[in-house]
């Protein structure tokens, strides 16, 4: 990237020529990091009055021409700029602070494209690498929420190795979400495993189950957080509309650190060493004994028996089962560069012990990147990364560990999970060992899932400057990895195994054991060709360019059943006759999805007297998706920009308006679905017949299938304020998205089969995000920064297939989480409604009692019962820096939004929900009674006394007393410290004496330490699925999921 | 330059040919030959089961259709959750019940079926065309018959709509009848592919590749078309009953000629099995109702005093030694007339003869492996199904001449439907019957002289009873539009004075389901998904409403 950066100076300086100056001479200077006093390399350092540009070297350094009263423009990718002006003195000193946002003097767009942000029509966000390493997430992604407007990230749970969901200005659609993800101009996959498979049709597991089993890392999380540079937030279509399809829910760019030509060897290495606990639980009771409707039991897990005696020893099993997660991370770099080619490498290991038992996460990785000049006119940039990653989680969700730890009876002690001989021990004296709940330390011990993922990523750039106001560029990237895994589930245990889509308890099966290969590779190329040229007033660029991508996915998976050896991982270890396989499997080969896209692209900008900024890009994009005939598609975009403060300079007197900005940009973009959709396949089919017999599968996959449109729009401001101080964005955007894929979606068999797939539905999302910067302290010895986040979006589902009724839900099966709540489409409702069971009422709303029971009666059809969508959310981000100490902290306010508790269901139904803890109070259940009188003007009041002890099963029950809708919970908020990090610089005049040394850091980071919340649950911030869902996914879900861990990281950094 | 741009367009090309081969689905085959696809379609007439799970065909709905009729019900009558069927209810909206002829019309035959078409066209196997087109005028046929007005035929297999309208009756027997005279078109065809072999692959388990068979079935299809709108002033004025007789005489005349589904039996493939058989599982808990027992054991006032030797072959005999049925609504619950304690010896077992434990339905041990399949008729993993039979037609043939006034063909019509039937049990279904009790020619003889009356005596109470016996457990819905015509016990035979299915007793006051008012059932409503997704339309013709399944079809009307 800064070779590009270089090329493009280079051939500006070539451009233009200028005459000497008599009384110029050499000034030289450093440029440091103001965090740490680190040398920054890299950095360009412009005189303004000659336009020369030089970059610092690799301990920051710089000499460049200039006289005094010259100023210096020093910028640097991730950093505030900085203005210098040039002395007497010989020898100048700067640091520049990290920027949070739109600060920075350089942000890359789509294509690598590097652009002034005053020319930008549209919102960007850029963060410095460093920002990011410093929150020491290992999932890297997780360190960007309330740091970038309009981005927000759901951590699936809080196991080591879990998933994130990306999602940037909401919700467009009911396929993928996520924004693409652009490492060097090249395209790396971020996907998560799907286990869906479609009866054995798609990629997926043979098991075929919703995402909410397992976990696997979403892909990027594989980059080593310390290689990156920056990372640019691409938010809307506009944006990133050269990249295409892939990246209408908008793109996130990342640039690696790259080594420096001419610079001597540098080492650095750093650590940090993590402790982590959960430290939030549900409220439990267990006052109760085993039992049901008040009558004691020794084969029910429900504690609706007699109150426990007071002489019953209890144990404090939730905290028995956590133990003290810990991490450690270590980063090897070093660079050296001549002055034609330059080397970086850099290894990382990380290896992580959760909080949860058997919860592992390692990843090791390994990157060397060079940066050669051939000539005067060619830059190779060639990068080889390896990465391999481990990770072993336990059975979650669903009758997983943490349900069983919460329902096992406070009178056992869950430490005793097995006899001497290693055989399962039961909690009650008449254990069914088929349906009896699992010892959660035995679960999670004997139920897991263990993936080890290789991975290489190899990019190559080469900038060819052709001409001076011509330069030619390539980006080739391969992305590849192969993810070998197992699933294994205990032939003691009663978990519940999927097998092709039915659910059946493991000791039935007497124990299941899948193995899967997942392989993928992506080979993806740009080249394209930059013109700039000046015209008097006017600054015309043009851009012009191709993509093509192949990207291949395929999986090999097997389940069977009846281990032969419990401990064994080998797909040997199951009896033949009862495995099961992916269609392709059975003939030995892998089920494969592939998608290939040719696209060209081009974009025009121009300037005017560099005030005003005009764009225009138009992309034609061909797929292999979709049939030939509706294979091309094109999408334009533009975008224009006006700096008001300088064609009115007289706003900016007297320093209370420095600059003033306003923009709009607009964009049609397209969005593919998966592969073959257009296409119906057919199955095996069992009738009597002389050889095979095929019939169509369920789901018709429409040959007539056009690819999801886009309309957006957004128009913004940035407005700087009181001599720099205080810098403000805003953003509207508005986003209509038509032609939606209802994937699966239900209808009259009449169509011929049981599921369609149309473009029928549409939405819009519109949004408003504000980013403020405040500097309120700026002296020699202090500095505080502040940026404001804040982020309000709203958002509406238009049109469905016509076949859903006007008040039923459109669905992903993966959000169908528990019998009588998902997340669902309803029209006119935001596209984050929950849906399901709820009370039946009369015309009043009044909660209608059944005549006979007193209990109030469940009307089981899906109705909107809350909406997920916040109200808004504010991040807040501190940095104060005094000398050579620093201490940043990030605030993360989450204000309304509802969430479902499914946890608090199930656990209301087993009778250990506080909710439960007064059933021995005889009540009236409010409401009228369905009498017939219901709808008139004078209603039968309830007045049945229920004691719900006595009638637990009725009372507490989902489909007969409390239905779903009672267990959300309306406007939840958050704030959150998300991350704090103090951390000391050495001061260089120590690090001398020292030699080898020349920056030393150490640092201090506490990850989640502060959660206030009106959450009943532990943690608000839930998922009921992993990142593989589609559409909304399951975020605002609570179903057993495993809060945030608080953690403690301490460490050093150093170079050399 | 022109050397670089032909290299750049070459690189175009050759990316986009890259996009051409990724199209194609690798995972699943886009394309199959047809003759892999008609084993399923067929199979989708009696009782598909596929990897889709969804299964369609009579057989399913027959279970319950077969209540209304009082051809069985369950043995544990009122508590048992199906226990509405027994009292003539329809099931509730969301529920799944009767939808089997649905299923297999529009999802199991469906677009399969129309593919045969098309690419049976396309590679000109107009034999295959043809069997697809007979095997879609049967659909047509008995989806009008079930579901009545709630039917879409018009907008049927279009994946653009999102919502159906719903055509009269009628139409889908015009449609019927159109597909009907396509369909022999075809079969008529010999240039192309036609092969009798290559049929024979597809069509092994039903007419073995002979075009002669489905020309037959088809002209049975037409046959039935018309008999059953013999409420219709039409028919009385000569037409429909004339097409009646031409129809019956090109349809199927032996036994061999019979439509029957059969089955491989291979037990590991639930598929491969009977829908009726123990593998499969279904019919555990019926027992043979009280009023087909009468009718075969003399004490229906039609043939009172006569023994059907047939009796042996269809029904069970319990472990005291008779034959009894049971009341559907009562079944061995209080006034059923068992004592409900298990192992009443009056208790009829169930149709795989398990009586080892009379009041349980499960099939005997090791029936649904297969190593003891002790059924007997079409309660056998291999046993054939039925669809039409030489029979049934010699049957429609004589209520067709009985109500021109021909009353002599009318009576041998009768009596060879009668044979015919007596020769397909012989021929098609001794196994598991008491050596002692297989019917002989003497045995035959002696019914057959009991039950035929002087051709002036004849009644159409005695064609209709006797076609309530030969259609016996397969010819459920046949036997149920026959009852509807007749509005059940509702109408009278002009000679004997007497109800025309004699004997016949619906459930009544308090074991009249309460949705139905005083009505009896009459329809089916349209499948349950269409109860989420065409609510619209089937507020249109009232199929929202409690009581529609008790509204008269149109073949019922004048």
């Amino acid at each position: 990237m800064r070779t590009l950066l270089r090329m493009l100076l280079f051939m500006l300086t070539l451009a233009v020529s200028w005459p000497s100056m008599g009384q110029q001479r050499t000034v030289k200077g450093t440029v440091l990091d103001s965090k740490d006093n680190t040398p920054l390399a890299g950095a360009t350092v412009q005189n303004r009055r000659t336009h020369q540009q030089v970059q610092t070297d690799e301990k920051g350094a710089y000499a460049i021409a200039a006289q005094p009263g010259d100023l210096l423009v020093i910028t640097h990718i991730g950093h505030k700029s900085l203005h210098l002006t040039v002395g007497n003195a010989e020898m100048y000193t700067t640091q520049l602070d990290i920027a949070e946002g739109q600060l920075s003097d350089v942000v890359v767009t789509a294509m690598d494209i590097k652009r002034n942000p005053r020319e930008l029509g549209f919102s960007t966000q850029t963060l410095s690498g460093k920002t990011i390493q410093e929150t020491q997430r290992e999932n890297f992604v997780n360190g960007l929420q309330g740091r970038v407007a309009g981005l927000s990230i759901t951590p699936t749970s809080g196991q080591a190795g879990a998933s994130s969901t990306i999602t940037l200005r909401g919700f467009n659609t009911s396929g993928v979400n996520q924004p693409l993800f652009i490492i060097d101009g090249i395209i790396v996959d971020n996907s998560t495993f799907d286990e869906n498979s479609n009866s054995g049709t798609t990629l997926g597991l043979a098991s075929d189950r919703p995402n909410r089993t397992s976990d696997y890392t979403n892909r990027i999380a594989d980059i080593n957080p310390d290689d990156i540079e920056s990372i640019t937030v691409l938010k809307g279509p506009e944006a990133a509309i050269l990249y295409g399809s892939k990246a209408s829910s908008g793109a996130i760019v990342i640039t690696t650190k790259k080594p420096a030509l001419a610079s001597k060897l540098r080492l650095s290495y750093d650590d940090a060493f993590r402790m982590q606990w959960i430290n939030r639980f549900p409220k439990i009771i267990t006052d109760f004994g085993p039992g049901t409707n008040g009558t004691p039991s020794t084969t029910s897990f429900t504690d609706f028996g007699p109150s426990l005696p007071a002489s019953a020893q209890t144990f404090d099993n939730v905290h028995h089962f956590f133990r003290t997660g810990f991490a450690q991370t270590h980063n090897l770099e070093g660079s050296f560069g001549t002055k034609a080619s330059a080397f970086r490498a850099s290894g990382s290991y990380f290896d992580e012990d959760g909080a949860v038992p058997n919860n592992n996460f390692q990843r090791f990785t390994f990157r060397l990147t060079n940066n050669t000049k051939i000539g005067k006119w060619v830059d190779l940039t060639p990068s080889a990364t390896y990465i391999n990653e481990v990770n072993t989680v336990p059975t979650r969700g669903s009758g997983g560990y943490y349900q069983d730890l919460l329902v096992w009876p406070a009178t056992n002690d869950i430490r005793h999970y097995q006899d001497a001989s290693g055989n399962r021990t039961y909690a009650l004296p008449a254990a069914d060992p088929s349906v009896e709940v699992d010892n959660p330390l035995y679960n999670t011990h004997t139920n897991f899932n263990k993936a080890n993922t290789y991975r290489g990523i190899f990019t190559l750039g080469a900038d060819v400057h052709a001409l001076s106001w011509l330069t030619l560029s390539g980006r080739f990237g391969y992305d590849t990895y192969m993810t070998d895994e197992f699933d294994i589930y205990g032939p003691q245990s009663s978990q519940l195994v999927s097998i092709a889509g039915t659910l059946t308890g493991a000791y039935n099966l007497k124990g299941a054991l899948e193995n899967s290969w997942m392989k993928y590779h992506d080979y993806n190329h740009t080249i394209y060709a930059t013109a700039k040229k000046k015209f008097g007033d006017w600054t015309v660029s043009l851009v012009g360019g191709t993509t093509y991508e192949d990207a291949e996915h395929g999986t090999f998976s097997v389940i069977g059943t009846q281990l032969i050896s419990p401990t064994r991982h080998d797909s040997s270890n199951t009896n033949p006759a009862t495995r099961q396989r992916l269609l392709q499997n059975y003939f030995g080969k892998y089920n494969v999805s592939i998608a290939r896209n040719l696209a060209y692209f081009g974009q025009v900008n121009i300037g005017y007297k560099d005030v005003a900024y005009l764009s225009y890009s138009q992309r034609l994009e061909e797929t292999s998706i979709v049939p030939k005939a509706n294979r091309e598609y094109n999408y334009p975009g533009g975008s224009a920009s006006v700096i008001l403060s300088d064609i009115f300079p007289a706003m900016k007197r007297g320093d209370w308006v420095n600059f003033w900005k306003v923009r709009g940009a607009l964009a049609n973009s397209a969005r593919l679905p998966d592969p073959y959709l257009n296409q119906s396949v057919f199955g095996n089919n069992y009738a009597s017949a002389t050889g095979l017999a095929y019939s169509y599968g369920f789901v018709n996959n429409n040959p007539n299938l056009q690819p999801e449109r886009q309309r957006t729009y957004e128009i913004g401001t940035e407005l700087t304020l009181l001599k720099n101080t205080l810098a403000l964005d805003v953003t509207y955007y508005n986003t209509y998205c038509y032609n939606q894929i209802a994937q699966n979606a239900r209808e009259s068999y009449a169509t011929g089969f049981v599921l369609n797939t149309l473009n029928a539905s549409s939405l819009r999302n519109q949004g408003l995000e504000i980013t403020l910067d405040i500097n309120p302290v700026r002296t020699n010895d202090w500095n505080w920064d502040i940026q404001f986040n804040f982020n309000h979006a709203w958002s509406k589902v238009l049109t469905l297939p016509a076949a859903i009724g006007p008040l039923n839900d459109y669905y992903n099966s993966d959000d169908f989480v528990t019998n009588g709540a998902r997340g669902g489409f309803v029209r006119g409702h935001s596209t984050s409604t929950l849906t399901g069971w709820n009370y039946n009422r009369n015309n009043a709303g009044q909660i209608l009692i059944n005549a006979t029971t007193g209990l109030p009666e469940v009307n089981q059809t899906f109705l909107p019962i809350g909406d997920r969508n916040p109200a808004f959310t504010l991040g807040t981000l501190n940095s104060i820096k005094y000398k050579h100490w620093s201490l940043s902290f990030l605030w993360d306010l989450k204000v309304g939004g509802d969430i479902y508790d499914g946890t608090d269901m199930i656990l209301t139904e087993y009778g250990r929900s506080p909710r439960t803890a007064d059933r021995m109070t005889p009540r009236v259940v409010k409401g009228v009674l369905d009498d017939g009188l219901q709808n008139t003007a004078n209603p039968t009041k309830n007045t049945i006394v229920v004691n719900p002890y006595l009638n637990s099963t009725n009372y507490y029950g989902e489909t007969t007393g409390m239905p779903d809708e009672e267990f959300v919970q309306h406007n939840v908020n958050w704030l959150r410290l998300r991350d704090v990090t103090l951390s000391y610089g050495m001061p260089q005049q120590l690090l001398h004496k020292l030699r080898v040394v020349k920056s030393l850091n150490v640092f201090c980071t506490a990850n989640d330490l502060v959660l206030f919340t009106n959450y009943w649950g532990p943690d608000p911030a839930v998922s009921g699925s992993t990142a593989a869902t589609r559409g909304v996914g399951g975020f605002g879900y609570d179903y057993f999921n495993l809060p945030t861990p608080m953690q403690l990281n301490f460490g050093l950094r150093a170079s050399f | 330059m022109k050397k670089y741009l032909l290299y750049i367009a070459l690189f175009a090309v050759s990316c986009s040919k890259k996009l051409d081969d990724a199209y194609l689905n690798p995972n699943a085959p886009t394309v199959v030959p047809i003759e892999t696809l008609l084993p399923g379609i067929i199979g989708s007439m009696v009782g598909a089961s596929s990897t889709t799970g969804v299964s369609g065909g009579v057989a399913g709905d027959a279970l319950v259709i077969g209540r209304y009729i009082q051809y069985w019900g369950d043995y544990n009558g009122q508590s048992n959750a199906s226990y509405i069927y027994d009292e003539m209810g329809g099931p509730a909206f969301t529920s799944a019940t009767l939808a089997t002829i649905w299923n297999g019309f529009y999802f199991g035959q469906g677009q399969n079926l129309n593919q045969v078409i098309n690419w049976g066209s396309q590679q000109q196997k107009w034999d295959y065309v043809g069997v697809a087109l007979a095997i879609r005028a049967w659909g047509w046929l008995e989806l009008a018959n079930e579901y009545a007005d709630g039917i879409i035929v018009r907008e049927a297999f279009n994946t653009n709509l999102q919502q159906f309208d719903y055509d009269p009756q009628s139409l889908a027997y015009d449609t019927c009848r159109d597909v009907c005279f396509q369909a022999l078109a075809y079969l008529s065809r010999t240039d192309g592919n036609v092969s009798a072999t290559n049929l024979a692959i597809g069509d092994a388990f039903m007419n073995g590749g002979d075009v002669n068979k489905w020309k037959k079935f088809v002209y049975g299809i037409l046959a039935r078309s018309y008999a059953y709108l013999a409420n219709k002033a039409v028919y009385a004025s000569g037409d429909y009953a004339d097409s009646v007789i031409k129809y019956c005489g090109l349809a199927q005349q032996t036994n061999d000629d019979n439509t029957t589904a059969k089955f491989s039996g291979n037990v590991n493939v639930s598929g491969n099995n009977s829908y009726y058989g123990p593998t499969r599982g279904n019919v555990g808990g019926l027992r043979q109702a009280a009023y087909i027992v009468g009718m075969m054991t003399g004490q229906n006032p039609t043939f009172a005093g006569v023994f059907d030797p047939r009796a042996f072959y269809m029904l069970r005999m319990n472990l005291g030694g008779t034959f009894q049925g049971i009341t559907p609504w009562l079944g061995n619950g209080p006034g059923g007339g068992f004592t409900t304690a298990s192992g009443d010896p009056n208790f009829p077992p169930n149709f795989w003869g398990n009586t080892a434990a009379p009041q349980s339905a499960s099939a005997p041990s090791g029936a649904t492996t297969g190593t003891l399949d002790s059924g007997r008729y079409l309660f056998r993993n291999n046993a054939e199904f039925p669809l039409m039979t030489a029979s049934e037609m010699q049957f429609l043939l004589a209520e067709a001449e009985y109500r021109k006034g021909n009353k002599s063909a009318a009576l041998t019509a009768y009596t060879n439907g009668i044979s015919l039937n007596f020769d397909m049990l012989t021929q098609k279904y001794a196994l598991n019957v008491p050596s002692d009790q297989a019917i002989t020619p003497t045995s035959e003889a002696t019914y057959l002289a009991a039950v035929t009356p002087a051709p002036e005596d004849l009644t159409l109470s005695q064609i209709m009873l006797q076609k309530y016996i030969a259609l016996y457990g397969w010819g459920v819905q046949e036997t149920w539009v026959d009852m509807r015509r007749f509005h059940y016990n509702g109408n009278l035979d002009p000679v004997a004075g007497t109800p025309v299915y004699a004997g016949f007793t619906p459930p009544q006051g308090q074991y009249l389901y309460i949705n139905n008012g005083d009505s009896l059932v009459y329809r089916c409503k349209p499948q349950n998904v269409e109860y989420t997704y065409d609510i619209p339309s089937l507020t249109k013709i009232g199929a929202m409403n409690l009581n529609y399944h008790t509204y008269e079809p149109w073949f019922n009307q004048n």
